[in-house]
């Protein structure tokens, strides 16, 4: 070879190994053909690198050591989690595989097959694979039940009193009486969906109690009001320790509120007695209550109250979702919109895939979900059948009701989900839904392992919602809680929607309320979502602010503008959104943005529900 | 002894400054010892700012969002004994064995924390003690302020340089060229994948020098004297280093479960191609001073072979560009390949040494001392790891038969 062939081949070679590089994608698509088990093959083959790091970095990294915190608890209250299966390390593996194995009995053959495919394709075991699959309503379910123990700990407000209300000419509860007794004073406190105080004097005061066993630290009360933080050193800021366990504390703002607006007191406090186990040491501290009211000149009722975002930073928006059709779009067609957070813990964002099925028999359908789940929380058919689900917290679910069957035998007993993860019945609603209704009566027949909030559309101008839990107590409901865009409540109002023609949908029940009788069990009290969830007030105010935008926006709206709205800051969770997607049920498209966090910092892409 | 160090001025007078070509006459050794204090805290990014050498850390709370981000601005200091021997094979081919010992290792970690979202259950955002309490309760130890290894062994590297036959012109002009080849002998070792900290001494990790290395260098000389010295010299080299891809254990988090537990998704082994490097030289050395000349036993008592001998001080300036080729890991996860693979896109290094040798050789001692600085981070550099290396050695100078 000649020096200048040689010095030639090796330029070549040089620019060869010089070749750009190409970050892999953190969103796939793939399309699945055949059997159950065909399908899953192909999803496992196709995303074997993804669904192992996906299982490994929010599972075993993250989620697994996470809930082994709790073992101790647990187990002081359920001595069968002692048991050596439960030791080193495993303990929450072998739970969620408890549920998991209940679980899988009600899922039929086909999905199990399903399933056995992804797990041939990874290389995982089944078991890991039925796990990631089971895991959310489950983690849900035991995570609730966990944070209502610890708020049990936490000071509870006992009473909340808009000092004056009762001598101000005004009716403040709208109530049609003016003044009667007790107007302004609510005791026992019970959190409120909406407003708790109209036309209230600009210059009130508010007198309230905080109750805990082991007292309440007033160096931990935090008020905060139209932008202003109250503490301890605050001169507006009154404590009085009526007693060992109650605090009174009475804030008399310096400057007059605005008058004729919505605005919310922040109310926060932990109690005098230090936990240190699990670390880090800590008290026990209260959900952050959130009193909605408004001053003098608003003119609006309690019912008609709508929150008002908060600027604290202490607070991140939930899951969301939007149905509107008829007057509320530019075309009259139907769209559903959603903006799922839940959990990303820096590895969801980077295993986000939209799956197109195309079954040997059946609609072919597009789920957006992530690496080696079979499901999304959204999704379409080539019927034009979709849905969109948020969770709502609730202790009306099956790990608890597992719980109450064993609690003859404490000692035995273990908490344990039972029924459909949401997530297969979505599944089961694009696979056998031919319109809106018969797809939510797919959830409402369903024993269900968790709560949720659905809204399920088709093409051709069907809408409708449900809330469901899994009605361990038989409350004559089944845990179903549907309704129809233009069904209205007691007052007068539509349950969730500003018009017959949308909808929205938090993380929170606005007909299954209460969700649960207030009760105690085996020393624990068990009390409705409205006094624990911690998605409840944020829940409230995003479902507020959606409203608004709507209202805004009506007879204007377009695939594009619900991706605009969905992806307003005021809208998305910074940490733990998961993905946005808009369904586009006259165009069978399904816009999905994600593999970013948030979801939204990635564009909207289109994936064609039909092959 | 005396017939030995009579030749040194053979050595000397043919090649007394620059580096580039110098070859030993046959059966001629040198001895070189020096001490390193190698420092590295930083790499750079594509657009050539300065970037830590880790990435931050993003710690979540499943459910509670951000707990806050974890910020290392690790430093990372060496101090190595390297040990040379070159040995004349011939008159114009010299083998050369490099043995570069790690005596300490200290990395000293300079870890931040930024608290992200407020956490409910605490009443406040996470601190970083907060943070590491929490890892702890997750069997997630600590990671200390300071870590300090001890004494390991390099990669050791045998090389031959061969004196290239000169033209004609080339004598005339006081040109000369030599091609050298170097090999490594994996003799260093990998870091420990079940470590939160933890350095490796191979080559790559070092990124010091390749496994295969073939140079081309030339040396001009200016102002030679009657006695053969030269009081400037530019020497050029041009190489290309060829990195072989090396196996790595994947971490399993048994000692740091939040840190390090990979193996189940990338895989138990998986494998680094490092990016191969084309470098090329560019020196100056300048004898601002001769100094005293004397007859001695290293001139075999003749004043006029001292003359010939390297003068008394020696100043040399050098710089070096490593143009870096992309790396490539290989494991069964493509993610976790691109987050190490982003780091080590095709760049450059930007490397300028300024060297101070002083010869005792013309006043009888057949010694030679020399400190050298050696900066990376002089002219920012590309996708590179800059270090900064101050050392000082002796070299002994023998002839035994």
């Amino acid at each position: 070879m000649n020096p200048r062939s040689f010095l030639s081949l090796f330029l070549a070679a040089s620019l060869v190994a010089c070749g750009p590089l190409v970050k892999p994608p953190t969103r796939e698509f793939i399309e699945l053909k055949g059997t159950p088990y065909d399908r899953g093959l192909q999803h496992g083959t196709q995303l074997r690198s993804k669904i192992r790091s996906f299982y490994t970095t929010l599972l075993t990294n993250s989620l697994f050591p996470y809930l082994s915190r709790e073992q101790p608890d647990i187990a002081s209250f359920l001595p069968e989690y002692s048991a050596e299966r439960y030791q080193n390390g495993n303990f929450a593996y072998e739970l969620m595989l408890d549920s998991a194995k209940n679980i899988e009995r009600s899922l039929g053959r086909a999905t199990r097959e399903e399933l056995q495919g992804i797990a041939d394709g990874s290389g995982l075991s089944y078991d890991q694979i039925l796990v990631l699959n089971t895991f959310v309503d489950t983690v849900l379910a035991v995570r609730g039940v966990a944070l209502a123990i610890r708020l049990a700990r936490a000071p509870l407000i006992k009473s909340v009193e808009f000092v004056g209300a009762a001598s101000d000419g005004v009716d403040n509860d709208s109530d049609g009486m003016i003044d009667e007794a007790g107007e302004g004073l609510t005791e026992p406190y019970i959190p409120e969906l909406y407003g708790m105080g109209v036309e209230l004097a600009p210059t009130t005061s508010f007198k309230l109690v905080l109750t805990e066993v082991d007292g309440v630290d007033p160096a931990t009360v935090r008020l905060y009001l139209g932008d202003r933080l109250y503490t301890q050193d605050s001169p507006e800021l009154v404590m009085t320790e009526l007693s060992a366990t109650e605090l009174q504390v009475v804030l008399t703002p310096a400057e007059p509120l605005p008058a004729g607006v919505t605005t919310t007191l922040v109310i926060g406090a932990g109690d005098k007695k230090l936990i240190t186990v699990p670390p880090p040491t800590r008290a026990s501290f209260m959900r952050d209550e959130e009193i909605a009211f408004t001053t003098r000149g608003a003119g609006l009722s309690p019912r008609d109250v709508r929150r008002v975002p908060l600027t604290d930073g202490r607070t991140r928006p939930p899951p969301i979702a939007i149905g509107v059709r008829g007057s509320m779009t530019r075309t009259g067609k139907s769209f559903i919109a959603h903006h799922f957070s839940l959990l990303d813990a820096n590895s969801a964002h980077k295993h986000t895939v939209a799956i197109r099925h195309v079954p040997e028999t059946g609609p072919s359908f597009v789920t957006i979900g992530w690496a080696g789940i079979v499901y999304g929380f959204s999704g379409m058919s080539d019927r034009g059948v979709g849905y969109a689900c948020d969770p709502s917290d609730t202790l009306d679910n099956s790990v608890v009701g597992s719980v109450l069957d064993q609690v003859v035998d404490i000692s035995k007993a273990k908490l344990i989900a039972s029924g459909m993860p949401i997530g297969f019945l979505g599944r089961r609603m694009l696979e056998q839904g031919t319109d809106a209704a018969s797809a939510r009566d797919v959830i409402a027949n369903a024993e269900r392992a968790y709560g949720w909030t659905c809204v399920t559309a088709d093409r051709n101008g069907g809408m409708e919602a449900i809330e469901v839990d899994s009605d361990i107590f038989n409350d004559g409901m089944k845990g179903n809680f549907a309704f129809s865009l233009s069904d209205v409540d007691a007052l007068g109002r539509r349950w969730a929607g500003t018009s017959d023609d949308d909808v929205v949908l938090g993380s929170n029940y606005v007909k299954n309320v209460p969700d649960i009788a207030t009760l105690t069990v085996a020393g624990q009290r068990i009390v409705p979502q409205r006094q624990w969830s911690g998605f409840f007030y944020r829940s409230r105010r995003a479902v507020d602010g959606v409203k608004g935008r709507l209202e805004a926006q009506k007879g204007t709206l377009d695939a594009e503008a619900l991706q605009a709205i969905i992806s307003d800051p005021q809208f998305v969770d910074q940490s733990d959104s998961m993905n946005a997607v808009v369904l586009d049920f006259d165009a069978l498209e399904v816009r999905a943005a994600m593999g970013q966090v948030p979801a939204t910092n990635a564009p909207f892409e289109v994936t064609e529900v039909r092959p | 002894m005396k017939r030995a160090l009579s030749l040194l001025v053979v050595l000397f007078a043919a090649s007394s400054l620059a580096s580039e070509t110098q070859v030993l006459p046959k059966n001629t050794w040198t001895f070189d010892f020096a001490w390193w204090r190698s420092s590295i805290d930083k790499q750079w990014s594509g657009d050539r700012k300065a970037l830590p050498l880790i990435e931050e850390n993003r710690r979540y709370e499943p459910g509670g969002g951000l707990q806050g981000i974890l910020r290392a601005q690790p430093r990372a200091d060496f101090d190595f004994l390297i040990a040379q021997a070159m040995y004349g094979i011939t008159d114009r081919l010299t083998g050369v064995l490099y043995v570069p010992i790690v005596l300490r290792q200290q990395v000293t970690t300079n870890l931040s924390w930024e608290p992200g979202d407020y956490q409910s259950q605490l009443g406040r955002k996470y601190s970083e003690d907060d943070f590491w309490a929490w890892a702890g309760s997750l069997g997630q130890p600590r990671v200390p302020a300071v870590w300090n290894g001890g004494v390991k062994l390099g990669d050791m590297i045998v090389g031959a340089r061969y004196l290239l036959p000169e033209f004609e012109w080339m004598s005339a002009n006081h040109f000369r060229w030599a091609a050298t080849l170097q090999v490594a002998i994996p003799t260093g070792t990998n870091f420990d994948p079940e470590e939160a900290v933890s350095v490796g001494t191979n080559l790559w990790e070092l990124h010091a020098a390749g496994d295969v290395e073939a140079h081309l260098s030339a040396d001009k000389q200016f102002f030679v004297d009657e006695f053969g010295v030269n009081r400037l010299n530019i020497g050029a080299d041009v190489y290309y280093a060829f990195f072989r891809p090396r196996e790595y254990t994947a971490g399993r988090g048994l000692k740091n479960p939040l840190l390090n537990n990979i193996a189940p998704y990338v895989g138990d082994k998986y494998i680094v191609d490092g990016g191969d490097w084309i470098a090329g030289t560019v020196s100056v050395d300048f004898s601002p001073f001769l100094g005293p000349t004397r007859a001695s036993i290293v001139s075999g008592g003749d004043e006029k072979k001292a003359h010939a001998l390297p003068p008394m001080l020696t100043l040399t300036l050098s710089y070096t560009r490593v143009q870096t080729f992309q790396s490539d890991w290989q494991s069964q996860s493509a993610l976790w390949d691109y987050d190490r693979e982003k780091f080590w896109q095709p760049g450059e290094k930007n490397i300028v040494r300024g060297t101070a040798t002083v010869s005792l050789l013309r006043v009888g001692v057949p010694v030679q001392i020399y400190a050298r600085y050696q900066s990376g981070d002089l002219i920012p550099g590309r996708y590179s790891r800059p270090a900064n290396i101050f050392s000082v050695g002796a070299r002994l100078v023998a002839k035994f038969w």
